[in-house]
């Protein structure tokens, strides 16, 4: 269980980061969704041990993280949003190299094991050329490989999907799925469509400030007969967004697809029900919740 | 080009550069230097030191241009080059390039925007540098006496800057830029000023032998960034008058101007150039190699995934050797992959082996290099470049995460601080140890090459192993723990570069010291007799000090070394003293040494030889004892015996004797006094056999006697005490005149090491602070009986019974009379057949080369030059005894002591010689070193020992000067003519760089006090009485100079210069000639500057030739000399020496010359005319070397065809 309780961090010059979480993760993978700015990296940080926390704590299995970053270490798999490896190293050669940091090892020695992870990534044809030479998704998929390796109790992972093709990034969620049947994956994402198909729940977080902590089928659910959708121009458009609540509008063969949220009043004319998915609970929850900060005035940040 | 985007650029720089800590260091430090400066620690050396005299301004132009030259690139170099260097390169790392290139600005206002912002921020820094200067010495004037300030000008400060500073800066920040940009890599950046400062400092400013050709030496100055050595070569090194340097500008020359026009050009093309290689890096144009594959190959399609399960993968605990290995594996992969390892390496190897090859010894002659010699000789280079590199790696390994974008990666592993910072130290450590050994390599081959000495690893292991490896990882250690608490690469280069800085200072202000040195710098000696065995405890202490703190700096660093990012408000906000605390205690331990050590250490500084405690000792003996005994008459030695007992292992001795003191002066004497050592314990005394207790004053014995001695009447005072020596330690490094070593043993009489000295000593606890101004002598001082200048008037007998270690040879003046061992003692006894007036005992395990009536004592890995010396001390002591008196004792003994101090004494019968002079003397070259030293130092057996000079000015001059004489008569007499004229003009080239001309005086005012003095005692004196030898003629001359010796040997009234001239003006063909020479020579300051201009040569009709020229003398002096039309080789190496290149008729082309002579007073010129029965090839003014003067070099010429053939 990953515990994290009234979880403070201001940055020097008022900056309020994070206001206050409280967080419950007993197991499998858990989304943590917002906007950019919400506090999602910061958080991250925090529970793997690399941003010391203004005030609360957070446990992993009862030990606390914040007075021992170094007992989280030891049962951590890491992937941060922004990263990059010895420029001069092969990516076996830095595979390998993390691997002895990390003390992890596979039957068949360090080296072995280094290749069949990059396997598992899609990067055997790499695995000789230097780091320099990759690509930006080649990159994140030997990041990938690195935070997969050992038997991490926790997997911490930061917008992983960034630079991956569609055909990668489904590789990926069976990867990040395996590795969630009997460990706790924290997912850390603006798509929604990740939480959705990947987290069994997830939280949403915006302004330093937990908004809600559900399921995302709970979170559908909760809008169930509440979602309205319909095509309309630009004008109407404006307008809907002046008096209505939109949750999305897409541009479809050149009108406005537009979803609403109308819990209560009429949907406007020429608006069907629709079924809510995730993204229409995710900005309708967005738009809910005021922004309050704990100290002065100050934006979140992530 | 848009100007606006350009200075928006710039003003981003500036703005930068302003706010960074490395700025406002480096201010600190410019500040900081200019107040030093202007305490006079750095001036022209020109001027009359004593008080009253003219002072060189230091506010003048040339010295603050001299300054300005110094330390501009030392100051400003390596700050200069990092923010340049790393101006475009820091856009790069913070990803801001190519946003800033996604927009209209173009490589060229990108590339001239950021040179305008840098220079822009280095003129502020300059400006706030010269400011600084005025404000010290205009307005906060800091204790510099008003002498040597004065008046304001402003062209003072503003041309030094603008003359030798600017070019020097543009230079190096536009090829830092260029190197940035284009290379990519920090570590190529320190290269450039790594690299000049080496090169200017030990090689372009330093390296002036005599011999160097004028063209090859204005290209040195033309390739000096700084200017210094054209200002030394044009203006210091003939010193010109303290009225010149004060008052005149510096006056540029064609070479100047076109060297700064030339370091200008050069920084602005490299940033021209690193516009255009920017321009097309941008657009991504790449060379492609021939054969390379264009393509890529293309990714597989996926495979199918496999369970992660499948691949068995296990976490356990690593250990921390496994994970420090893992850490300095990959780290040592980087390093060996950075260029900069392949450009500093090289630079090591160049520096060590170049300085090896010009280093210079005594006489300004090649060292004959030892391995002990080398490790020592490279220390210092060694020190200074392995920091500057372990600075810039440690620095560039603790950043490498950070840049590489791993370090959130990093920071997650369960790897331990500790692993990571030792990990990257190893690796740290294992490159310098390649450089180690790669300079091991170097120095191994520079052996080879010389063919003399045996190579042997021991002396490297000693100096490199122990001395040198504890400087690197204390080093390491505290650029590591910088970095953990600034986080700033910046900040810790401007940290570390201060460090060095300031040690730097300490070091040339004097004030550092063994508890201060943590990098040895100009603290180690070697000695192949004695290697470290002086101050060995104070070697031990410093290293445990400096590891100690290694391991302090270590343990800071890894409690410090946050892998987690700290809070900072929240840490602001709670304030916690316990855990502070108990940080402070965890640390305690490791600080527990290092303050021990550092303590101890302290305490043996201050009590030894060098420390406060024995200084203030030997300060109190001076100020209790200066106005009752500087003038009181002693009581003459009529006989010494000593029986001295040595322990060379404990540095010990047990001396007791007995002086026969007789009073020889009308009157009678009723107390006299006697000077003791600081290291004499146990001191007893009997006065005709009974104790007898002194009044002590500090180390002063005063002795009252209870019946005055009357004239004539003697006493027996007996001596008794036990002690070691020297004292203790030094202050900062061993250097010693006499010493008991388990090496080697020197003691003398001159001062109270082995036996009290009669009287007071006037120099003994004499400092800046105390100095006195030399007594001014009444102009006939000399007329009556003159005292002796070696404090004893009469010589007596001496018996000196040494007994110490079987394996020793035990030497002292005079006949050994008996050498016996019992019980693994040796007892030896030595004595004078002959009196004497001073002795010594000197001691070593050696080897001996014997030869007519001469014996050499030599370490048994020194007998390289022994054949060469052999043969000097025999001719020396052949031929002196011809030409002036022979020599009336049995043996001519020479033997070697250990190099922690550099001389040759001349002591009768028995000369002492510093391994380093003559033994380890390359006999390459003019000067023959060997043969030049030892053939001085024997002829001081005739005169100082003989001929004992009388007290005053000019005495010295009877003793140094005529044995330098006497090896001008030596080496034609051995070598010939050849290497004659070479020594000759050896000691004119250094006289001419060591004079002062405005405080130079006359012959026979030289009292020893002044700068300059020295070079005339010893080179002008010596000239001097060789010229006379020829103005005599051979025969006369020489024998007017045994009637001389004859005359004074053994006389109470010893005699000086005056005396001199008077007694040789008998043997004068033409009195009123040798009037007029000895005035000028003797009582006048003159010396000639001979110039030839339009030479000119004219074929006759008979064929024979006609050379014309003007000849000017631009000196002092009225000289008879000869000018030469030559040509061919007169003395070509490898021949016998003294003959003439080649047979007639043969292929080479024989040597011929046809002479004129003419008379030239000062600033005379004459059109000279020499005919010629062969075509001329050069005109050469004093061929032979019979006439002292300035500038030789210049004094010849290529005459040209006449344009009327």
């Amino acid at each position: 269980m990953l515990s994290v309780r009234s979880l403070v961090k201001i940055y020097p010059g008022n900056v309020c980061a994070l206001q206050g979480i409280d967080l419950d993760v007993p197991g499998g993978m858990f989304g943590l969704l917002g906007p950019n700015g919400a506090g999602k990296t910061t958080l991250m940080r925090i529970v793997a041990g690399l941003l010391e926390p203004t005030s609360g704590g957070v446990t992993l299995d009862g030990e606390d993280v914040v007075a021992h970053p170094e007992a989280v270490r030891a049962r951590l798999g890491y992937l941060p949003q922004e990263f990059g490896f010895y420029p001069h190293l092969t990516g076996e050669e830095m595979l390998e190299h993390l691997l002895r940091l990390k003390g992890v090892e596979g039957p068949g020695g360090v080296k072995q094991l280094a290749r069949e992870l990059l396997e598992r990534v899609n990067l055997s044809f790499a695995s000789k050329r230097k780091v320099k030479s990759y690509s930006g998704g080649m990159r994140q998929r030997l990041g990938i490989a690195q935070a997969i390796a050992g038997d991490p109790r926790l997997v911490i992972v930061d917008e992983p999907t960034a630079g991956l093709d569609p055909e990668e990034r489904l590789r990926f969620y069976r990867l990040l799925a395996e590795l969630a049947t009997n460990r706790i994956v924290l997912l850390s994402t603006h798509i929604v469509e990740d939480v959705s198909i990947l987290c069994r729940r997830f939280a949403l977080i915006r302004d330093g400030r937990l908004v809600a902590e559900t399921t995302p089928s709970e979170a559908r659910l909760s809008l169930a007969g509440a979602i309205f959708e319909g095509e309309v121009g630009e004008e109407e458009l404006d307008r809907l967004r002046r008096t209505r609540r939109v949750t999305q509008a897409v541009l479809f063969e050149g009108t406005n697809r537009v979803r609403i949220y109308a819990p209560e009043e009429d949907p406007p004319e020429g608006f069907a029900p629709a079924e809510p998915t995730l993204e229409d609970a995710y900005f309708v929850l967005m738009q809910s919740v005021p922004a309050v900060s704990l100290v002065g005035a100050a934006g979140g940040r992530a | 080009m848009s100007l606006r985007r350009a200075w928006t650029i710039a003003k981003a720089e500036f703005s930068f550069n302003a706010k960074r800590p490395l700025f406002w260091v480096w201010l600190l430090i410019l500040l900081l230097c200019a107040w030093g400066m202007s305490t006079g620690s750095l001036q022209i050396g020109t001027g009359d030191s004593s008080v009253g005299g003219k002072k060189a301004w230091l506010t003048s132009e040339f010295s603050q241009s001299f300054q300005f030259a110094a330390v501009g690139l030392l100051f400003y170099g390596f700050f200069v080059s990092i923010a340049a260097g790393m101006s475009i390169l820091r856009d790069g790392e913070t990803r801001v390039a190519e946003l800033l290139h996604a927009t209209p600005l173009t490589p060229a206002e990108y590339v001239w925007g950021k040179t305008f912002g840098l220079f822009l921020s280095f003129l502020v820094v300059t400006a706030a540098h010269v400011g600084a200067n005025a404000f010290f010495n205009h307005v906060a004037v800091t204790g510099t006496d008003a002498e040597f300030l004065g008046p304001f000008a402003l062209g003072n400060y503003l041309l030094p800057p603008l003359l030798f500073g600017a070019p020097c800066i543009l230079f190096l920040a536009g090829f830092a830029l260029a190197t940035g940009t284009l290379g990519r890599r920090p570590i190529l950046i320190y290269f450039l000023p790594v690299a000049a400062v080496l090169l200017c400092g030990f090689f372009v400013w330093t390296w002036k032998p005599h011999w160097l050709p004028l063209a090859w030496d204005r290209v040195l100055m033309a390739f000096d960034p700084a200017g210094i050595r054209w200002l030394q070569r044009t203006y210091l090194d003939v010193d010109r008058g303290v009225d010149f340097y004060n008052r005149e500008p510096v006056a540029l020359d064609a070479l100047f101007v076109w060297s700064r026009l030339g370091f200008v050009a050069l920084g602005l093309c490299a940033i021209g150039f690193t516009q255009r290689r920017l321009a097309v890096v941008l657009r991504g144009a790449h060379p492609v190699r021939r054969g390379a594959s264009r393509f890529l190959a293309p990714e597989r399609s996926p495979l199918a995934p496999t369970s992660l399960a499948a691949l068995g993968m296990r976490r356990g605990a690593t250990s921390f050797p496994a994970q420090v290995a893992s850490v300095a594996r990959v780290e040592l992969c980087e390093l060996v992959r950075s260029p900069g390892l392949y450009l500093f390496g090289p630079l090591i190897l160049i520096q060590t082996v170049g300085t090896a090859f010009t280093r210079t010894g005594a006489f300004d002659t090649p060292v004959l290099w030892t391995s002990g010699l080398l490790a020592q000789g490279s220390f210092n280079t060694l020190t200074l470049l392995l920091c500057l590199l372990i600075l810039f790696y440690t620095v560039e390994s603790l950043e490498r995460e950070r840049m590489a974008g791993l370090a959130s990666i990093f920071a997650a592993t369960p790897l331990r601080s500790g692993a990571i910072l030792v990990g990257k130290t190893i690796a740290n450590a294992v490159l310098c140890a390649a450089l180690l050994l790669a300079t091991l390599l170097a120095c191994g081959i520079v052996m080879l090459v010389q063919g003399e000495g045996r190579f042997a690893l021991g002396p490297f292991a000693l100096v490199w192993g122990l001395l040198l490896l504890p400087t690197f990882v204390l080093w390491s250690s505290f650029v590591a723990c910088a970095w953990t608490f600034v986080k700033s690469r910046y900040t810790v280069y401007a940290l570390a570069l201060g460090v060095l800085l300031l040690t730097g200072w300490l070091q040339l202000t004097g004030k550092m010291n063994w508890v201060g040195n943590w990098n040895l710098w100009n603290a180690v000696t070697w000695s192949d007799l004695a290697p470290l065995e002086m101050d060995r405890s104070a070697y031990v202490l410093n290293r445990v000090f400096a590891l100690s703190l290694a391991a302090f700096f270590l343990g800071l660093a890894v409690k410090g070394f946050e892998r987690r990012e700290p809070d900072a408000v929240g840490r602001a906000t709670r304030r916690r003293p316990k855990l502070f605390l108990r940080s402070a205690l965890r640390l305690a331990p490791l600080a527990l040494v290092p303050v021990v050590s550092g303590v101890v250490l302290a305490l043996e500084v201050r009590d030894g030889s060098g420390g406060g405690a024995l200084r203030k000792e030997a300060h109190d003996y001076w100020s209790a004892n200066l106005r009752t005994w500087a003038d009181v008459r002693n009581p003459g030695l009529a006989s010494a015996e000593v029986e001295l007992e040595l322990d060379p292992a404990r540095h010990g001795l047990r001396s007791r004797g007995t002086f026969r003191l007789v009073n020889d002066e009308p009157e009678s004497l009723a107390r006299f006094a006697m000077t003791t050592g600081p290291h004499w314990e146990d001191v007893c005394w009997t006065l005709d056999g009974e104790p007898f207790e002194p009044v002590k004053k500090t180390l002063l014995h005063v002795f009252r006697l209870e019946r005055a001695l009357a004239t004539g009447e003697a006493l027996d005072l007996g001596f008794s005490f036990e002690g070691s020596f020297p004292p203790g330690i030094s202050k900062n490094g061993p250097r010693a005149s006499e010493f008991i070593l388990e090496g080697g043993v020197v003691l003398t009489s001159f001062s109270p090491s082995f036996v009290p000295v009669v009287g007071f000593l006037e120099e003994m606890g004499v400092e800046q602070e105390n100095r006195t101004e030399p007594r001014d002598y009444p102009p006939d001082f000399y007329v009556g009986k003159t005292p002796s200048a070696f404090g004893v008037e009469v010589p007596y007998p001496v018996r000196v019974t040494v007994c110490g270690p079987a394996d020793y040879v035990y030497n002292s003046v005079g006949v050994k009379t008996s050498d016996t061992v019992a019980d693994g003692v040796r007892t030896v006894r030595w004595e004078s057949d002959h009196p004497v007036l001073f002795f010594n005992v000197v001691a070593g395990r050696w080897n001996e080369a014997r030869r007519e009536g001469t014996v050499i004592y030599h370490a048994p890995e020194h007998a390289a030059n022994v054949p060469a010396m052999s043969e000097a001390l025999a001719a020396a002591r052949r031929w002196y005894g011809e030409w002036f008196s022979p020599f009336p004792w049995e043996e001519l003994k020479l033997s070697e002591f250990p190099g922690y101090a550099g001389y040759a004494q001349g002591f009768p019968t028995n000369i002492t010689f510093s391994e380093n002079i003559g033994f380890l003397t390359s006999a390459r070259g003019d000067a023959d070193a060997p043969f030049m030293v030892t053939a001085h130092e024997a002829a001081h057996q005739w005169w100082g020992n003989r001929l004992v000079p009388g007290q005053g000015p000019g005495g010295d001059l009877l003793s140094e000067g005529t044995s330098h004489f006497s090896t001008i008569l030596l080496f034609e007499a051995v070598k010939g003519l050849g290497p004659r004229i070479g020594f000759c003009e050896n000691i004119e080239n250094r006289y001419a760089e060591n004079r002062q001309a405005d405080s130079e005086r006359p012959l026979t005012e030289i009292d020893g006090s002044r700068a300059g003095d020295e070079t005339v005692t010893y080179d002008k004196a010596g000239w001097v009485f060789w010229m006379l030898l020829q103005h005599l003629g051979r025969e006369r001359g020489l024998a007017g100079y045994r009637s001389f010796l004859e005359h004074y040997e053994g006389n109470p009234d010893h005699p000086v210069l005056q005396d001199f001239v008077a007694h040789l003006r008998e043997f004068a063909p033409d009195a009123d000639a040798y009037d007029a020479f000895t005035r000028q020579w003797f009582f006048e300051v003159v010396v000639p500057r001979y110039e030839l201009r339009d030479a000119m040569k004219e074929r006759l009709a008979d064929g024979s030739w006609r050379v014309t020229a003007n000849l000017r003398n631009a000196g002092t002096g009225t000289m008879a000399v000869e000018v030469a039309a030559a040509r061919g080789v007169r003395f070509p190496e490898g021949e016998e020496q003294g003959v003439l290149a080649a047979e007639p008729g043969g292929d080479e082309d024989p040597y011929q010359d046809a002479r004129a002579t003419v008379v030239l007073g000062a600033g005379e010129e004459r059109t000279i005319e020499i005919p010629c029965g062969f075509e001329p090839v050069e005109l050469v003014v004093d061929p032979d070397a019979l006439v002292l003067q300035l500038e030789r070099k210049k004094a010849r010429a290529e005459p040209r065809r006449s344009a009327s053939m």
